[in-house]
């Protein structure tokens, strides 16, 4: 199998990944519980990865909150600074994961820049949004559907200039990017951790500059004799026990990272995907592509696109169509009838994943036909 | 000899307490506060020599390591609680 949905998911991950993970189910009881030796490991491995996020995320290990998801982590978030019925300014590329919360919250929201590729919109209409006062920010880092890394450190800018609270949602850009909460003075950074972090999935981080409101409630192994939820993080946010082997394989994808760094694995991602979008114009597909692009493109492949990635799935290539979960984003790109193909390289890159799926692109056959 | 007990509210401020004692050769010994010593229940603590005592403490400081109580053993072996 040719895998190009790193989008969804990093499905090859390093093999120390995956060692990690069994090892901890061996070694580790319940963190922060116990005092023998099998409780103080499965505690110092879960020290162990918020060490290695806040080295890669520039902030403190009590910074880092562990969370089963990006979706847990935005929750959390948006329940943090946005009260029922305020006024929030997303961009135009949001996932579900944050206008659901929101909606849910009766949010009045506002969505600013929804023009592919345009940085000049994007301040532009951001900027608009702000100035006319709302009471929180909520943006995407890089499109799910498109790769459209959007201008994040001059929109943390803005927010921080005009006192509005503000999160970021990094499932697409962790590990592929440079993300770091001491530059951006957000307060929040969501990610998963089975994406561009390639550790398993049902990990996530939550990066937090101060005051958080929990989302679950119970027992977190400290100030036990309180009903209150701890006052001081991580703790605040952790309530139940942790996924110890996760978090084992998630250390070991952030220390790969660490080690190559992300200008190493966007480069060779950038690199596939700019050359892969050639391809896909001169097969005639109608692409997405453009300036501030990561390692993901969109294409229409002249049929319905779930029957393409149907057929590219039966030759091999794993891709996801439909509207990834982001109409707000397909909706400003024009494609909510529609959807599209999308195909996102991961950190392996190569020549062969994308020639593979060139070939298979120009066998595609209408089922109709 | 004798021994210093730092506690911590969570044992994640224990564990950065020690990676900092750890990267400057202080030895440490994470260890369960004893129940008497803190009133809300379950929490961390760093064991350490009492000739240790006094550049950890300021270590932990310098590096912003949130730390809750500080016990001293005497002479007789019983531990008293220090102001932090």
């Amino acid at each position: 199998m040719i895998y190009l949905d790193n989008g969804a998911t990093s499905f090859h991950k390093p093999p120390r990944v995956y060692r990690a993970v069994e090892e901890a189910m061996y070694r580790c009881a319940n963190p922060g519980r116990g005092g023998y030796r099998a409780a103080l490991e499965a505690s110092r491995q879960i020290y162990r990865c918020r060490e290695a996020a806040g080295s890669l995320f520039s902030c403190l290990p009590e910074q880092v909150a562990l969370t089963t998801s990006c979706t847990h982590g935005l929750n959390i978030a948006i329940r943090s600074i946005v009260k029922p019925g305020a006024k929030v300014v997303v961009s135009g590329f949001e996932h579900n994961a944050v206008t659901r919360p929101l909606r849910a919250l009766g949010a009045k929201i506002t969505v600013a820049g929804r023009k592919l590729f345009d940085w000049e919109d994007t301040l532009t209409e951001f900027y608009r949004a702000l100035k006319n006062g709302v009471d929180g920010a909520v943006f995407t880092h890089v499109s799910n559907v498109f790769g459209y890394i959007l201008p994040v450190e001059e929109m943390a800018a803005m927010c921080r200039s005009f006192g509005v609270p503000f999160i970021i949602d990094a499932a697409q850009s962790a590990g592929t990017l440079p993300v770091s909460m001491a530059a951006l003075g957000a307060d929040f950074v969501a990610m998963p951790g089975h994406k561009g972090l390639l550790g398993p999935q049902g990990t996530g981080l939550l990066l937090c500059k101060g005051e958080a409101v929990p989302l679950l409630y119970g027992g977190t192994g400290s100030a036990s004799a309180s009903q209150e939820m701890p006052d001081f993080l991580p703790d605040r946010l952790e309530a139940g026990t942790l996924n110890v082997p996760g978090y084992a394989g998630l250390t070991e994808g952030l220390r790969y990272i660490l080690n190559t760094g992300t200008d190493k694995i966007f480069r060779r991602e950038h690199a596939q995907l700019e050359r892969c979008a050639e391809g896909l114009k001169k097969l005639g597909m109608k692409v997405f592509s453009g300036p501030h692009q990561a390692g993901t493109v969109s294409f229409l492949p002249g049929m319905d696109c779930e029957e393409a990635a149907e057929q590219l799935g039966s030759l091999g290539i794993a891709v996801r169509a439909g509207l990834h979960c982001a109409p707000f984003a397909h909706e400003s790109a024009g494609t909510l009838e529609t959807g599209t193909v999308r195909v996102s390289f991961g950190y392996d890159a190569s020549d062969a994943q994308r020639l593979g799926l060139l070939q298979a692109v120009s066998k595609l056959t209408p089922f109709s036909s | 000899m004798k021994f210093y007990y730092i506690t911590f509210r969570s044992v994640t401020y224990a564990q950065r307490g020690e990676s900092v004692l750890s990267a400057r050769n202080i030895r440490c010994t994470l260890l369960r506060t004893p129940k008497w010593m803190e009133e809300q229940g379950c929490g961390y603590c760093l064991r350490l020599w009492t000739s240790d005592a006094t550049p950890a403490v300021e270590l932990l400081r310098q590096n912003r390591v949130p730390l809750r109580k500080i016990y001293a053993q005497r002479s007789d072996g019983q531990l008293e609680e220090l102001t932090v």
